[in-house]
């Protein structure tokens, strides 16, 4: 990949290629449109991970306890984790689609205004992390749930000897006690929305206007589409990179500082 | 990470059984030399059909034809996986505007050797041009197709709109959408009839370049001097093809991109996602395709009156030709067995019957001569847009990219951007790929 990516050349023809140095990489710094796609990866890393992480940790307390219905709520929230990502696209592209879908049907129904989900400059990218939560939810909910299973119960009951209330229980002594999962959690969703790509491929076509062109998905059609397979290898190099600092930055952000 | 989708895709192919090299078996008394198994790649319902290829192989005995198919939207990556594996199949079917950049990067083989004296002269100018690559045939083509406005007559009729029925009367597109806006029922969230259906071509999204181009380009005027910007926007790319800035963003060019955005936008007559199948089920007033939907509309009755007018135009008509169509992979180690079975199922009997079941328009002369069908109303519409109206899509050795820009700008518009930013934006993308 690094030595293709010092080429100029088409995926039709790779045997007469050109080399160019570093200039795949100087256009792609200076690339507005590959520029975009960072911005848009990360801005959907961040908003994916900002609502799934909170949500699946919740979910998991209420999977911990002795609460009702929590087989139901369980195959529920997991049932996603284990459907095709294409599959998952193609039904939220019919859930969404502004004349026939059942969301926009609802709106109707309740007298709301019909919204454009897919096609809006505005809404696409919310609309994408909104499905994307609903696929990983269940994923980062067994992960948690482990997680909690795993801290000994004695150290709970300490606490509640001591006379904390469940609230300072689940912050001073769940939440500290969870640090290596939450690390892995986060390293691991940061990773699965930086990878990103169905929803690009079916729901979007990366658009509109580049609001969901996702790194791997600008990858994929710089490659084939575009026939610059030596740009693509530019911008999966950098893409790299950057995946690997931001995992080393997270494990050393969240570090945990208990053991058990 | 290219390296990896390359080996991954090998892999697949290799567990599908595609990539397997073109093949002889073992001698037999009918075949001393083997049957030679020849691999073909096609896109779905496209031709070669299947009793075609059966028909060639009975008359063939010594040579199969082993036939993968993909989807029409993945031909085009399929076949630049395939091109780089250095083991494609032996017969490609592959959409015909690609022709010169499959040419020129050596994906196909020239027939010109195995072609019969004088075909040259049988091929209708737009198919000659459109599978050439500098002066040399790459296809012997297997249809032709161009784009005309069906309309619902049964709507049509009740508010006494009656639409031309040839290119001398044929409609502007101010006049076509003053009918179209008069012909929808209902507006906003709670439209029951749309005045056009929503385009079915492609990933089903706006921006298709076969159709939607054709607002851009029909601002523009192929009698006005060469150097001015009404010139370059029929043309919409320069004659070399290397060049799309001055030619895909004129003031003419956003013009026509923005009477295509406010069809969706302003108009609100058209849908920017919707059913493909809307005119059929008779949720739609017009809708624009080519005479291969008449077969559809002839096979299956939608149960109303429906009719065929030229494809309106804001300056100068025009209409796209090209289709899909069969080449030799210039890799394949048996050429003349290849290119025979391509140009033995384009032309002659094969291609006659094909013409007239499927109400393709047909790349050859001979075949239109026998086909009077083509000179009956609603088919003469479009026999008669080809010859007088018909272009190729913008010809150049990167057509494959220029249609994924294009096509990328024209859907933004249709959703809302501003046509002169998001042409701009087009050309800054696809300047540096043409001049390439």
């Amino acid at each position: 990949m690094l030595r293709d990516s010092l080429y100029s050349y088409q995926l039709l023809n790779p045997d007469d290629r050109l080399f160019v140095g570093l200039q795949n990489y100087a256009e792609l710094l200076t690339n507005p449109d590959t520029l975009q796609s960072f911005g848009v990866t990360f801005g959907f890393a961040a908003g994916t991970i900002a609502v799934v992480i909170p949500l699946s940790f919740l979910l998991a307390v209420y999977l911990n306890g002795r609460l009702p219905m929590r087989a139901v709520v369980r195959t529920v929230v997991f049932l996603p984790v284990v459907t095709s990502a294409v599959v998952i696209a193609t039904m939220w592209t019919f859930l969404l689609d502004p004349a026939n879908g059942l969301i926009n049907g609802a709106l109707s129904g309740l007298g709301l205004p019909r919204l454009a989900f897919l096609t809006s400059k505005s809404q696409a990218l919310p609309s994408v992390v909104l499905v994307t939560v609903w696929q990983q939810l269940g994923f980062a909910t067994v992960l948690f749930l482990s997680g909690l299973q795993g801290i000994p119960n004695e150290l709970e009951d300490a606490a509640r000897v001591d006379g904390a209330s469940a609230l300072q229980r689940l912050r001073h002594v769940v939440l500290p006690l969870m640090g290596r999962t939450t690390l892995f959690v986060v390293v691991i969703m940061t990773v699965f929305a930086l990878q990103s790509f169905a929803p690009s491929l079916i729901m979007t076509s990366g658009g509109p206007e580049g609001t969901t062109n996702f790194v791997v998905y600008n990858i994929y059609q710089t490659a084939f589409s575009l026939q610059q397979p030596g740009m693509a290898s530019a911008i999966s190099a950098v893409f790299m990179f950057i995946v690997l600092g931001i995992s080393l930055v997270q494990m050393g952000l969240l570090r945990t500082k208990w053991n058990y | 990470m290219i390296k990896s989708v390359l080996l991954c895709a090998s892999l697949l192919m290799l567990a599908g059984g595609s990539a397997r090299a073109a093949e002889r078996g073992s001698p037999t008394p009918a075949c001393p030399q083997g049957v030679l198994t020849l691999r073909l790649l096609r896109s779905i319902n496209n031709p070669p059909q299947p009793d075609v290829v059966a028909a060639w192989e009975a008359a063939n005995p010594c040579v199969k034809i082993e036939v993968n198919e993909v989807p029409f939207g993945q031909l085009a990556d399929k076949i630049s996986v395939l091109a780089a594996s250095g083991n494609p199949p032996d017969i490609l079917g592959y959409d015909g505007p690609n022709t010169a950049s499959y040419a020129a990067a050596g994906v196909l083989l020239p027939l010109d050797p195995f072609l019969p004296a004088g075909f040259k002269d049988d091929v209708t100018q737009a198919s000659l041009t459109e599978h050439s690559y500098l002066g040399k045939l790459y296809s012997p083509g297997t249809q032709q197709t161009t784009l005309a406005m069906f309309y619902n007559a049964t709507l049509l009729d009740k508010l006494d709109i009656h639409p031309p029925r040839d290119l001398k009367s044929g409609w502007t597109w101010a006049q076509a959408l003053e009918a179209i806006k008069k012909c929808q029922q209902g507006d906003g969230d709670d439209v029951a009839i749309w005045g056009l259906a929503p385009s079915h071509f492609g990933t089903g999204q706006p921006g298709f370049v076969y159709r939607d181009l054709l607002f851009q380009r029909s601002a523009g005027d192929p009698k006005a001097p060469p150097d001015s910007s009404a010139y370059k926007t029929y043309f919409a790319i320069s004659p070399d093809g290397k060049t799309a800035d001055g030619w895909l963003n004129t003031p003419e060019a956003i013009a026509g991109a923005t009477f295509y955005r406010d069809l969706f936008n302003v108009a609100k007559v058209t849908p920017k996602a919707g059913i493909p199948t809307a005119f059929q089920d008779g949720h739609a007033c017009f809708t624009l395709d080519t005479s291969y939907f008449m077969a559809g509309l002839i096979k299956n009755d939608p149960g109303f009156k429906w009719g065929v007018t030229p494809l309106p135009y804001i300056r100068s008509p025009i209409v796209h030709t090209g289709s899909v169509t069969l080449g030799v992979s210039s890799k394949t180690k048996y050429p003349a067995e290849a290119a025979k079975f391509v140009i033995d199922v384009s032309t002659g009997t094969p291609a006659e019957a094909y013409a007239h079941r499927a109400r393709i328009l047909p790349v050859l002369k001979s075949v239109g001569g026998k086909m009077p069908e083509l000179n009956e109303y609603p088919l003469s519409i479009f026999y008669a847009e080809l010859t007088a109206w018909g272009q190729p899509r913008p010809p150049s050795p990167h057509f494959a990219q220029y249609d994924k820009v294009v096509s990328d700008a024209l859907r933004d518009i249709a959703y809302g951007a501003d046509p002169k930013t998001r042409l701009d934006a087009a050309v800054r993308t696809l300047q540096p790929i043409l001049s390439r």
